[in-house]
C-alpha cells in the first residue's frame, strides 16, 4: 500500500512537468500580446517596450518558463498577475473555498440524484419509472449547464421581476445566507452533471443485481431493500465513483462559467477573467495547481475502491 | 411589437429629452441628500489609475480622485459630449506664453481623512509628483509626450512648461483616464496605489469596503470641497461580469444602474422596456465609431477610385433603418457624430464630394471600379472580432452584402480578441478589417491618431503630406477659434478621400431605475463628478 502510493507520487511529478509544459506554451501560442492587449488602442512603441520589460516578457520563453517553475519549487512562489500585480497564490487561497464549496454542493446533488434515479431505475427496470429516469438522464445530459444557467438567470427576472443572484456572503460569516446564495447555481449544474451518473448508477447495478451472489442473497430470503442497498450498491458503486472521480475537473472548469454567471468570485472567475486578460501567470499557475489537486484526488479515488471493494489489493 | 410602434415610441423618448424640457424638470425638482446608489458592472482589474489603462479602473478611481481640471457634468453640461474645461483642484490657469501654463490651486482642500494622509490640504507638490509618476508609468503617458517639466512656484501654484505649443493639453489634463492627482506619501508608506486602503484622494467619494470579485462600496465625502455635494451617502458596485445577469439585477430591482454608465443598446433596451416599463430610458448618441480600414499604402486600397466605390456601397440609411430603429447617425466620422463643438457635418459640405463619405450610389461604384481595373470583381478579406456587442456581427454581414453588389467579395476573417487587438485594432492586417474604435475625448485623438504616420490608430496607414500639415497645425494652435478653422479644413479636406469608411453609429439608451434623478450622461471616464450631482428619490 505505502509502495502503491510512493509509486503514484513518484509518477505525478512527470505529469506535472508535462502540464506546466503544456500551459506555459499553450498560453503563449494563443494568438494575441498580453502587452498590447494591456494598452488596447493605446499602443505606443516606448509604451509597450517599458511594459514588455517590465513585465519580464522581452526575455526569452525558456527564461520566463524557467524563473516561473524555479519560482514554485524555490521559494513556493507561484507570481503576480500581470494586470492586477498581486501574488496568484494569496488570491487562489482566498478564492478557493468558493469553488470547494460549489464543487462540493454541486457532487453531493449530482450524485445525490443521479444514484436515487439510477437505483429506481435498475431495480424497476422497463417500468414507468425507469423511462421516466431514462428520459430525464437523457435530458440532463443534453441540456448544458451554461444554457441552463442563463435561463435561470433571466426567466424569472422577466416573468416575476426577481432574479437568483445575489451578494456573495462567505460560509463563516453566514451559513444560511450562503447556503442560499450556492444551492441555485449548485443545483443547476449538480442537475446537469446527475445525468451520467444516473446511466452509470444503472447498469452497473443491473450487472450486479443478475450475479451469483445476489441470487443467494434471494434464495436466503432477505427482503428486497436490504439486497440492493447493502449486498448489491456497494459493489455497484465503484464505477460510479471512478466517474465523480473522472468528473472532477469538470466540476472545476465548469465553475469558470458558473460562477462568472452567477456571480461568486471563486478560483473559476478568477481563471476566466485572467483568461479574457491574456494573464499568463495566473493562468499556467491556477492551472498547475488545479491538475496537481486532480492528480491527489485520483490517489484518493483509487484508494477508496479498497474500502468499498475488499478484494482490491494495490502492489 | 413591430417595427413601427417601436419607431413612435423611440421619437417620443428623443422628444422627452429635448435640453428645455429636461431644465424645466430638474427646477422642478430640488435634489434630496441620501440614499445608496447600487450599480452591477464588471471588476475593476487593477486600483491604480496611472498603471491600468482599463476604463474600468478610471471609472472606480474618479469616484475617489480629482484632477487639475475636468469637464463639466451633471446642470454644469450642455450636452453629453460637453468637453468644456471646468476647475477641479485648479481653480484657475493661465497660459503665460503658447508653451508655460500656469495653475492656481484651490487652498483647504483637503485629501480624504485615512492613514497615512489624514486629510491632509492638497498642494502643489502633490501635482508634481502626480504628473510626472503619469509621464513616467501610464500607458496614456504618449499624452503628455509634449510636456517638458513641472515645476512648483509655490504651495498653490505649478508651472507646467511645454517643448512646443500643444492644443490638446487641458483637454487630456481634464480626461478622468490620465492624469489624477494622488497624494504623493501614500506610494513611500503603503508601497503602491493598486490597494483600496491606498485609494486615499480629494474626490466626491471614499472606499469604505472592498471585497474582491464581490463588490466596492463607496461612501460619501463629508469634506468633499464642492459644496453641499455629493447628494448621495454611498454608491455599491456589485461586481457582476455577466452581461445577461447585469440586465437580470436590473430587471429585478436589485441594483439601480445594469452598467456603470446606463448602457443598453436599443435591442436591450426595448426588450427592458417590456417587462420593465417604469425605467427611465434617454437614447443618446455617444461618441463611438464604426468602420471599415484599408491598407490604403497597398493595392488595390492604395487607388482612390476603390476606396470611394467603397464607401458609395454602403446604404447607410437602410443599414440606419434596419438595425438601429432609424435613431443612429449616418454621418459618423471621420470626427463622431456626438462630438458637435468640432464636427463639420457633411450637410455643410461640397455634395459633390460629400457623397464620397455618406453618400450611396453602387452604380458610380461600380463605375469607379471598373476604371480602376477591377471590372471583374475583387475579392478581399475583412478581418475582425466578432464578440463586439450587438449590433456589431449584423455590422459585419451588412458590410459584406453591400460591398457584394457592387462585386466586392469578402471573405471573412475572424479574430479571437487577444490576436485582433493586438495586431488588426493597431494596423497590423492584410488589406482590410472593420470594427470600432475607443471613445476619446479629444478631436485630435479622432484626427492625429488615426490619420498621422506611425501613430498606432492610424489603421488604414493614412501618408498624405498635405494633410500632415493640417494636423500639426491643429495641434499646435493655441487659439480656439482658428483650431477650429484648421479642424473643420482638415474635415473638409478629408471629405473625399475615403480613407476610411464609416458605418451608422447606434445610440445607447441611457437607462436607470425611475428613483434615480440627476443622472444625466456625460462621455468619458468621470463616473464620480456624473454621480456627484445624482439623487435618489425615494
Amino acid at each position: 500500500m505505502r509502495q502503491y502510493v510512493l509509486r503514484r507520487l513518484a509518477l505525478a511529478v512527470p505529469t506535472l512537468v508535462l502540464v506546466s509544459v503544456i500551459v506555459f506554451s499553450i498560453m503563449r501560442l494563443m494568438p494575441g500580446d498580453v502587452v498590447i492587449r494591456m494598452v488596447e488602442g493605446h499602443a505606443y512603441a516606448p509604451t509597450v517596450d517599458a511594459l514588455r520589460k517590465e513585465l519580464g516578457l522581452d526575455r526569452p520563453a525558456h527564461v520566463q518558463y524557467l524563473e516561473w517553475v524555479g519560482g514554485i519549487l524555490l521559494r513556493g512562489d507561484f507570481g503576480s498577475s500581470y494586470w492586477t500585480r498581486q501574488p496568484i497564490w494569496d488570491e487562489f487561497i482566498r478564492r478557493f473555498p468558493v469553488t470547494l464549496e460549489l464543487a462540493a454542493l454541486t457532487i453531493l446533488t449530482s450524485v445525490s440524484i443521479g444514484i436515487l434515479v439510477g437505483i429506481v431505475s435498475a431495480v424497476r427496470q422497463d417500468t414507468a419509472s425507469d423511462y421516466v429516469g431514462r428520459i430525464l438522464a437523457i435530458l440532463a445530459l443534453s441540456v448544458p449547464y451554461f444554457g441552463l444557467a442563463v435561463l435561470v438567470v433571466v426567466l424569472p427576472a422577466i416573468y416575476f421581476k426577481w432574479t437568483p443572484l445575489w451578494t456573495y456572503v462567505a460560509f463563516t460569516a453566514d451559513p444560511i445566507e450562503n447556503l442560499k446564495i450556492m444551492s441555485i447555481p449548485a443545483l443547476v449544474f449538480g442537475v446537469t452533471r446527475a445525468g451520467p451518473i444516473m446511466r452509470i448508477m444503472r447498469s452497473a447495478l443491473l450487472e450486479v443485481l443478475r450475479q451469483d451472489y445476489i441470487r443467494t442473497a434471494w434464495s436466503k430470503g432477505l427482503p428486497e431493500r436490504a439486497i440492493v442497498l447493502r449486498h448489491a450498491l456497494k459493489n455497484a458503486l465503484i464505477p460510479v465513483v471512478s466517474l465523480v472521480g473522472l468528473q472532477t475537473p469538470l466540476y472545476i472548469g465548469g465553475s469558470v462559467i458558473i460562477e462568472a454567471i452567477f456571480r461568486l468570485p471563486g478560483v473559476g472567475l478568477f481563471f476566466f477573467e485572467a483568461l479574457t486578460r491574456l494573464d499568463y501567470p495566473v493562468v499556467q499557475s491556477v492551472n498547475l495547481i488545479v491538475a496537481a489537486m486532480v492528480v491527489g484526488l485520483n490517489l484518493v479515488i483509487d484508494l477508496s475502491y479498497a474500502f468499498l471493494d475488499p478484494r482490491i489489493r494495490y502492489r | 411589437m413591430g417595427r413601427r410602434p417601436l419607431a413612435v415610441y423611440a421619437s417620443v423618448l428623443l422628444a422627452a429629452v429635448l435640453p428645455t424640457l429636461s431644465t424645466t424638470d430638474a427646477l422642478a425638482q430640488t435634489p434630496k441628500r441620501g440614499g445608496v446608489l447600487r450599480i452591477a458592472d464588471r471588476e475593476a482589474p487593477n486600483l491604480d489609475p496611472h498603471l491600468s489603462v482599463s476604463f474600468l479602473t478610471h471609472s472606480w478611481s474618479s469616484m475617489v480622485y480629482s484632477q487639475l481640471v475636468r469637464f463639466p457634468h451633471g446642470p454644469e453640461q450642455k450636452h453629453p459630449a460637453d468637453f468644456t474645461i471646468v476647475p477641479d483642484l485648479a481653480e484657475k490657469w493661465e497660459y503665460k506664453n503658447p508653451t508655460t501654463l500656469v495653475f492656481t490651486l484651490r487652498k483647504g482642500v483637503k485629501f480624504h481623512n485615512k492613514p497615512p494622509v489624514n486629510g491632509r490640504e492638497v498642494t502643489a507638490d502633490d501635482v508634481k509628483y502626480s504628473v510626472e509618476r503619469f509621464m513616467a508609468k501610464s500607458g496614456f503617458r504618449s499624452r503628455l509626450e509634449p510636456v517638458q517639466s513641472v515645476d512648483v512656484v509655490d504651495r498653490y501654484t505649478v508651472r507646467m512648461t511645454l517643448k512646443e505649443p500643444y492644443a490638446p493639453l487641458l483637454n487630456h489634463l481634464a480626461n478622468a483616464a490620465y492624469v489624477v492627482i494622488l497624494p504623493r506619501e501614500v506610494e513611500d508608506k503603503l508601497k503602491d496605489f493598486n490597494r483600496p486602503e491606498a485609494m486615499i484622494g480629494t474626490g466626491p467619494f471614499m472606499v469604505k469596503a472592498y471585497q474582491k470579485g464581490v463588490q466596492i462600496a463607496f461612501e460619501r465625502n463629508p469634506d468633499y470641497f464642492m459644496k453641499d455635494l455629493p447628494y448621495l451617502d454611498g454608491v455599491v458596485i456589485e461586481i457582476t461580469p455577466d452581461s445577461t445577469a447585469r440586465l437580470s439585477l436590473l430587471r429585478a430591482g436589485k441594483v439601480d444602474l445594469g452598467h456603470m454608465w446606463g448602457y443598453l443598446v436599443p435591442e436591450e433596451a426595448k426588450s427592458l422596456k417590456q417587462t420593465n416599463p417604469e425605467m427611465v430610458m434617454t437614447p443618446t448618441l455617444t461618441i463611438g465609431q464604426g468602420m471599415i480600414y484599408m491598407r490604403t499604402d497597398q493595392p488595390p486600397f492604395n487607388d482612390i477610385r476603390v476606396r470611394r466605390a467603397m464607401s458609395l456601397a454602403i446604404d447607410r440609411k437602410a443599414w440606419n433603418d434596419s438595425i438601429h430603429y432609424g435613431e443612429g447617425c449616418i454621418d459618423a466620422g471621420p470626427v463622431p457624430c456626438a462630438m458637435k463643438e468640432w464636427k463639420l457635418e457633411a450637410s455643410k459640405l461640397d455634395p459633390a464630394k460629400a457623397k464620397y463619405l455618406i453618400g450611396y450610389d453602387p452604380t458610380e461604384a461600380r463605375q469607379l471600379l471598373a476604371q480602376a481595373g477591377y471590372g471583374q470583381g475583387l475579392t478581399v478579406p475583412m478581418f475582425h472580432w466578432p464578440g463586439y456587442a450587438p449590433p456589431w456581427r449584423t455590422n459585419y454581414d451588412l458590410a459584406a452584402d453591400n460591398l457584394g453588389k457592387i462585386g466586392i467579395t469578402v471573405e471573412f476573417k475572424p479574430e479571437e480578441y487577444g490576436k485582433y487587438i493586438s495586431t488588426t485594432y493597431l494596423g497590423k492586417y492584410d488589406k482590410m478589417a472593420m470594427g470600432p474604435i475607443t471613445p476619446f475625448s479629444e478631436v485630435d485623438d479622432w484626427l492625429y491618431s488615426a490619420f498621422f504616420p506611425e501613430q498606432p490608430n492610424n489603421r488604414s496607414h493614412v501618408a498624405d503630406a498635405e494633410l500632415n500639415k493640417m494636423l500639426l497645425a491643429q495641434r499646435r494652435e493655441m487659439d480656439p477659434k482658428k483650431r477650429l478653422a484648421i479642424v473643420h479644413d482638415i474635415q473638409r479636406y478629408l471629405v473625399d478621400k475615403a480613407y476610411y469608411v464609416y458605418v451608422p453609429h447606434p445610440p445607447q439608451y441611457i437607462t436607470h431605475a425611475p428613483h434615480v434623478k440627476g443622472m444625466k450622461y456625460k462621455d468619458g471616464f468621470g463616473l464620480g463628478p456624473r454621480l456627484m450631482f445624482t439623487w435618489l428619490d425615494r
